[in-house]
């Protein structure tokens, strides 16, 4: 008996251990995870961690100093670059490693590896989209430079040299919940790092919701609501800005029945992701108190944490930047040096085109082109899903790119017809080298050459200079091409509809000191219509009036008054609309008109009215658009805010047929607006049963981990504005970033991020910049000069390397 | 007194242990001093129950006490939906208590076969 009761219990006991030692669903292995000593805990930081060591290395050129300040912003000076970018891959790993390694499997394609099937669909359309094939294409610009070959080496030696050291213990939080193991990190992640942030802002297209479109309105509709140059742009370049002569002269546009496949059925977009976003301004000497210029920048990404930016000085001799670094690259991104200062917005030029394809019926290995026969370049995706068997995929090149969509890979509605993608993010281009040029550029000329080689994705660069410059570059690769090339799908049968050649980078749009004083981007059409070439795009223009608006009547602008324009809520929509709305309702007396009425049209983080003017808006909106056909198109495909803001007042939008009376036009529009005000009422009435109807609880922005796990995110803050305000801090993207630097003999600069400079959840520093960029208030960056020793009294840590 | 004896040696053993190797070490040990303890079956149960429940909640303490419970209440909520830490600790040691309990009951009962 007692043999039996052992026998049992060693089965229990074994039992016992092996279900704790192993993951249960999407449980993770408990026992490894509550283990006090190596599990979570071990990730619980104190609160009192002293930073302060000595690291000594071989693979370092000479010494190296870490200064951590008190918003934990690391200043690195090193002897050679080698050892600079050897350390900042050091600190980017030792503080935000899962999320690179997560960010590079994103990229790649690779996140059902460590996730399951869940994220099989993403991970087959990252492979689909050729992005591994797109950073083997730069990966080799960049190592066939000798100087951005430097740099990644040296960074990706950095990252493993701290992953080398990590025991189960030392892992990062959020390996052990998922339970996988980071990999050795490669030049390729760096790489596959910069695509992601390419597809991120350039990889959105509208191109077959145009092309059905464009079957289904008169082309007096397609123009009126879909105008390639929104009325009245601020455009980026200011209007009458003269440009260079074209060194290349626009080809002729074909015959649209020869270049323009016919989509009669159904929506087969790509939903886009809508309202990303950025501002830049930069406003002269002239303008300012001080008498130095300004540069102020807001990038908006997607609100994570860990927080997509980690500040850091950069020092080595003839460098001397700070900014943020994009963790799982080299350098600083956006910033300044003792030089010049520059802040990026995306462009938004359409970089991104689709052709139909023709496959040989016969022969499914080749299609047809220029009237013969050529081979489909096969590449072979072998998706490794956790727990079940690998999925491969065949994606199929063709001279365009790759088919994103076949018979085997439909798009969202069935959509059959063989695409074949064709995208600027592919071509080998080394922005690497663009960072590190402008890092060290110390005057107009050395940035604009550094910024030649910034070609995807294409950047509106803003600039302004210690000498008292101020500049704007549209910039990035772009093609010339003919008018409407690439705006809807191609045909792509033979060399008619091909990209041809790229347009001189020099002759991008730019300007340099101009009259009026101060140049601003937020996404708006990049030129006015005498630029020389053509394009098109996603551009939006309510921020770029309102920044303009607010830019043109500053002569003494401070940094206070720069805070304040970045934290700026005034909506333009709801100024120029909700009085238009508002004379147009059928015989509505109520409190809430009373109180629209009186609003100022700020979307403050507590205004009633701004939550009932944004869904009365945005009720009107969806009415006015998804009709008929249109219902098919993705919701962002539909015709901009501010478009239909002009059309209501001109009094020329198109009612649909459901609100339309016998009394004529102007009765129908009144239908629909008091009938939608009825309906937006009653929803805010829910809203505030539920006591949730201020704007930040209505709208609740939520910094998410990138797990999406509720514990490690922050809800319902307590921020205004949405995309249509400056502050376009909308539920789940927002400024990323917000900087603002006076570029005067002392360069005083200012920026905070919401989040915090570690990645980990267990640290106090995890989120606690947070508060700050919720309530709008900045840090002071520490510029720290190029020496060897500091005695900045805001150095609370300092890490030494040396060379062993 | 023996009692107390294994208790004490149980947790200093996996505590040393758990530096070399991975967490179920606490069980090897629990068990290799339940056949070495000779203590009735429930009081061995209980000795490497309170070991290691000790012993872990100690060592979850020292942690999270320096943390201000930053981690714990980010646990508590992945787990139980409420920042309650102090719950998230209870869970750790109880874990830790039943497989110390139950590996040295085991090793009880495997002593007892040879007598």
């Amino acid at each position: 008996m007692r043999i039996f009761y052992a026998i049992l219990l060693s089965a229990l006991s074994f039992g016992l251990i092996f279900i704790l030692d192993h993951p249960l669903g999407a449980l993770p292995a408990l026992g490894r995870l509550l283990d006090p000593i190596n599990g979570c805990l071990a990730n619980a930081e104190p609160t009192n961690i002293d930073f302060n060591q000595s690291i000594k290395l071989p693979t370092l050129q000479g010494a190296t100093t870490v200064w951590l300040d008190e918003q934990m912003i690391p200043h690195i000076h090193a002897s050679t670059e080698h050892d600079l970018y050897f350390v900042e891959g050091y600190l980017h790993a030792s503080f935000r490693l899962w999320q690179i390694d997560m960010e590079t499997r994103a990229a790649a394609g690779r996140v059902s590896e460590v996730i399951g099937d869940k994220t099989l669909a993403y991970d087959r359309k990252q492979r689909r989209k050729g992005m591994v094939y797109a950073a083997e294409n730069s990966l080799k610009a960049m190592e066939a430079n000798p100087e951005t070959k430097l740099m990644m080496d040296a960074y990706t030696a950095g990252i493993n040299y701290y992953i080398s050291g990590l025991t189960y213990k030392d892992l990062p939080l959020e390996y052990k919940l998922m339970g996988f193991k980071p990999e050795p990190w490669t030049n390729l992640k760096i790489a596959l790092l910069l695509k992601y942030m390419a597809d991120d802002l350039t990889g959105a297209t509208d191109d077959m919701a145009q092309t059905y479109l464009r079957e289904i309105l008169s082309p007096e509709q397609l123009k009126s609501w879909y105008p390639d140059k929104v009325e009245g742009s601020s455009s980026v370049i200011p209007a009458g800005t003269i440009f260079d002569k074209p060194s290349l002269s626009t080809p002729t546009h074909p015959a649209d029945s020869l270049v323009f496949p016919h989509y009669l059925s159904s929506d087969f977009g790509e939903p886009k992701v809508e309202g990303k976003g950025s501002n830049n301004w930069v406003v002269s000497g002239s303008h300012t108190a001080s008498g130095a210029p300004i540069l102020c920048n807001d990038p908006h990404l997607g609100l994570n944490l860990p927080s997509i930016w980690y500040t850091c000085q950069l020092q080595a001799p003839g460098l001397n930047v700070f900014g943020v670094s994009l963790p799982g690259t080299p350098g600083i991104i956006i910033g300044f040096n003792d030089s010049l200062s520059w802040g990026c917005t995306n462009n938004y030029r359409d970089v991104k085109d689709f052709y139909e394809i023709n496959p040989v019926k016969e022969n499914p290995n080749k299609y047809w082109f220029n009237g013969g026969q050529v081979d489909f370049t096969k590449r072979v995706e072998t998706i490794v899903v956790k727990g079940k068997p690998d999925v491969v995929d065949t994606v199929y090149y063709t001279l365009h790119g790759p088919l994103m969509y076949d018979q085997n890979y439909k798009s969202k509605d069935g959509l059959q017809r063989p695409l074949a993608m064709c995208w600027m993010g592919h071509k080998a281009t080394n922005e690497l080298l663009a960072i590190s040029h402008m890092c060290k550029a110390q005057n107009y000329n050395q940035f604009v050459e550094a910024i030649m080689n910034f070609q995807c994705p294409a950047q509106n660069i803003a600039y302004a200079d210690r000498a008292g410059n101020i500049a704007i570059w549209g910039q990035g690769q772009f093609v010339n091409k003919w008018k409407d090339q690439g705006k809807y799908v191609m045909e792509g049968f033979d060399s008619t509809t091909l990209w041809k050649e790229l347009i001189p980078m020099h002759e991008n749009p730019h300007v340099l000191n101009p009259a009026q004083g101060y140049l601003a981007s937020a996404n708006e059409c990049v030129t006015d219509s005498t630029y020389p070439y053509w394009y098109n795009g996603g551009f939006t223009e309510i921020r770029a009036w309102r920044i303009n608006q607010m830019l043109a009547g500053m002569n003494k602008a401070t940094i206070k008054d720069m805070f304040a324009m970045q934290n700026d809520t005034h909506s333009l929509l709801a100024e120029k609309a909700l009085p238009i709305l508002l004379s147009n309702l059928n015989n509505v007396q109520d409190e809430y008109v009373e109180k629209l009425k009186n609003w100022n049209h700020n979307l403050t983080l507590e205004t009633k009215e701004g939550t009932l003017f944004q869904i009365w808006w945005r009720m009107f909106y969806l009415d006015i658009w998804y009709r008929d056909k249109m219902r098919n198109i993705p919701d962002n495909a539909m015709p901009l805010p501010e478009r239909t803001m002009q059309l209501l007042i001109a009094k020329n939008l198109p009612v649909p047929k459901k609100y339309q009376t016998p009394a004529g036009v102007e009765s129908d529009l009144r239908n629909l607006i008091t009938i939608n005000y009825h309906r937006a009422v009653d929803s805010l009435k829910k809203l505030e049963t539920n006591k949730s109807e201020e704007w930040y609880m209505a709208k609740n922005t939520t910094l998410s981990h990138l797990t999406k796990l509720p514990a490690f995110s922050f809800d319902h803050l307590k921020v205004g504005g949405w995309g249509n305000t400056i502050n376009a801090t909308k539920d789940n993207h927002g400024p990323s970033w917000r900087m603002v630097v006076q570029m005067g003999k002392e360069i005083e600069a200012y920026g905070v991020y919401p989040g915090g400079q570690s990645g980990n959840p267990g640290s106090k520093y995890y989120n606690d910049l947070l508060q700050s960029w919720v309530d709008g208030n900045y840090f002071k960056l520490n510029f720290l000069p190029n020496t060897e020793k500091q005695d900045d009294k805001n150095i609370r840590y300092t890490i030494n390397f040396q060379k062993q | 007194m023996r009692f107390f004896l294994t208790i004490l040696i149980i947790a200093l053993v996996s505590a040393i242990g758990e530096m070399i190797f991975p967490w179920w070490i606490i069980g090897i040990v629990s068990l290799l001093a339940g056949m070495l303890a000779g203590l009735k079956p429930g009081k061995s149960f209980l000795a490497g129950f309170l070991a290691i429940g000790i012993f872990w909640l100690v060592a979850a303490l020292c942690h999270d006490l320096p943390n201000d419970h930053i981690l714990s209440q980010r646990m508590a909520i992945l787990l139980f939906k409420k920042p309650t830490y102090p719950l998230f600790l209870l869970v750790i040691a109880i874990i830790g208590g039943l497989v110390g309990g139950l590996c040295s009951l085991t090793g009880a009962y495997i002593r007892g076969i040879s007598k």
